[in-house]
């Protein structure tokens, strides 16, 4: 299977030295699309009409964009400019969602470039059939996405454990490192004074790590739970990757990161699902954020689904 | 290289900002996480011992208190250089972080 335009980005613009003044962006793929849902929308470059591109028996959603601004060199600089990238991507979504609202939809990814309106025929004219599966699986289709997050527990190391391990000293225990041992003997911090034996502190680790397992598996339990409960709603369903903790911010550690597929209408039963699984017993220490209905951003490269799908 | 958890310094456009000194941060972030996870795994490796019964209780107190001055020490560490200890840990992408959380 070609899959000329599932790589976003500006390296379709090869061979040509970026003579046209224009560049044809593409947005998405619908079939019978409405020309006036998208009409008045300022997509990427403010001016210029989005409109719809026949090819073949559908249509593509596009605009003409200032090649100069869309080059290669131009482009990667906009989009490592964090702000620029979320103007980028809200512009791209309001197109795709406007569209969505009328035909089935396949959106493209961002900064999906070509030549000029003849390049965007010939290369989505080769991927017509997959774009017709596609639509096959998401017509009457929106997406949910469900990310699950562990609640954030005061954590504190093993030294700085306020509990007391059951230490049994053993009498003549030695000092440990005396001189260290004196250095820090004089720290203040009522912590610090608890349970200076080293074999306390060893138990405390032996906790600590101990809590810290059975609270990984509580985690994933619950995300195993949410998954199952949306499972049961959904057509099929995709596992995302999860976000790094520098981007959940104060939210906790991410344990799943998922999308489905469900059918439009359904919202009710979704909503149920999820406040089921909200008040199960295994998910009480973990927080579940529903997101939707979604075009089906996850669901359009034919990859990771389920058997079901 | 930056430890997780951390906002990097941004300027007005949002773009990553490159200074010596971060660098240098940066390194010194990097150098601990390496002893922090040596550290653990010390940890890791005297609770087995001690499970196995294989050490006497004095040695079990002489490891514990080794190991807890070790710890205290990383604090120290982490404060002279402006860290805490949750920045200390690289990630590595879909294997998860070097030190567990």
């Amino acid at each position: 299977m070609t899959q000329t335009v599932d790589e976003p980005g500006p390296h379709q613009r090869r061979g040509q030295g970026g003579a046209a003044a224009t560049a044809t962006y593409v947005f998405a793929v619908c079939r019978d699309g409405d020309p006036a849902a998208v009409a008045g929308l300022p997509g990427q470059a403010p001016g210029a009409p989005v409109r719809l591109l026949r090819f073949g028996s559908l249509e593509a959603v596009v605009q003409d964009v200032p090649a100069a601004e869309f080059g290669q060199e131009a482009l990667r600089e906009r989009l490592t400019d964090r702000t620029e990238l979320e103007r980028c991507a809200r512009a791209h979504h309001a197109v795709i969602a406007a569209v969505a609202a009328g035909a089935p939809t396949v959106p493209l990814p961002l900064a999906t470039l070509y030549l000029g309106d003849e390049r965007v025929r010939a290369a989505l004219r080769e991927d017509e059939r997959r774009f017709h599966a596609v639509l096959e699986r998401i017509a009457g289709r929106v997406e949910w996405g469900v990310k699950v997050y562990a609640r954030r527990e005061t954590t504190g190391g093993p030294g700085r454990s306020a509990t007391v391990a059951p230490a049994r000293t053993p009498a003549g225990a030695p000092e440990g490192p005396s001189a260290a041992g004196a250095a820090h003997a004089a720290t203040p911090g009522a912590a610090r004074s608890v349970g200076r034996s080293g074999r306390a502190y060893l138990e405390r680790v032996r906790g600590a790590r101990q809590e810290r397992e059975r609270r990984q598996q509580a985690g994933l339990d619950a995300a195993e739970a949410v998954d199952r409960a949306l499972r049961g709603v959904a057509v099929a369903s995709r596992r995302l990757r999860t976000h790094d903790t520098a981007l959940t911010g104060e939210r906790g550690t991410q344990l799943l990161n998922a999308a489905y597929l469900v059918a439009e209408g359904r919202e009710r039963e979704v909503a149920e699902a999820v406040e089921e699984v909200r008040s199960a017993p295994a998910c009480q220490g973990v927080e579940v954020e529903v997101t939707g209905p979604w075009v089906p951003y996850s669901f359009v490269d034919g990859g990771g689904l389920d058997a079901r799908g | 290289m930056t430890g997780a958890g951390r906002e990097p310094v941004r300027a007005a456009n949002g773009r990553l900002e490159l200074d010596p000194d971060r660098v240098g941060r940066d390194l010194v972030c990097l150098v601990l996480t390496v002893v922090e996870l040596l550290r653990q795994l010390m940890e890791r490796q005297a609770l087995h011992r001690c499970d196995q019964g294989d050490v006497t209780d004095e040695q079990i107190e002489r490891i514990g208190t080794t190991l807890m001055l070790l710890d205290e020490r990383m604090d120290e560490l982490c404060a002279q250089h402006g860290l805490t200890r949750d920045e200390l840990n690289l990630d590595l992408g879909p294997l998860g972080t070097l030190l567990e959380r």
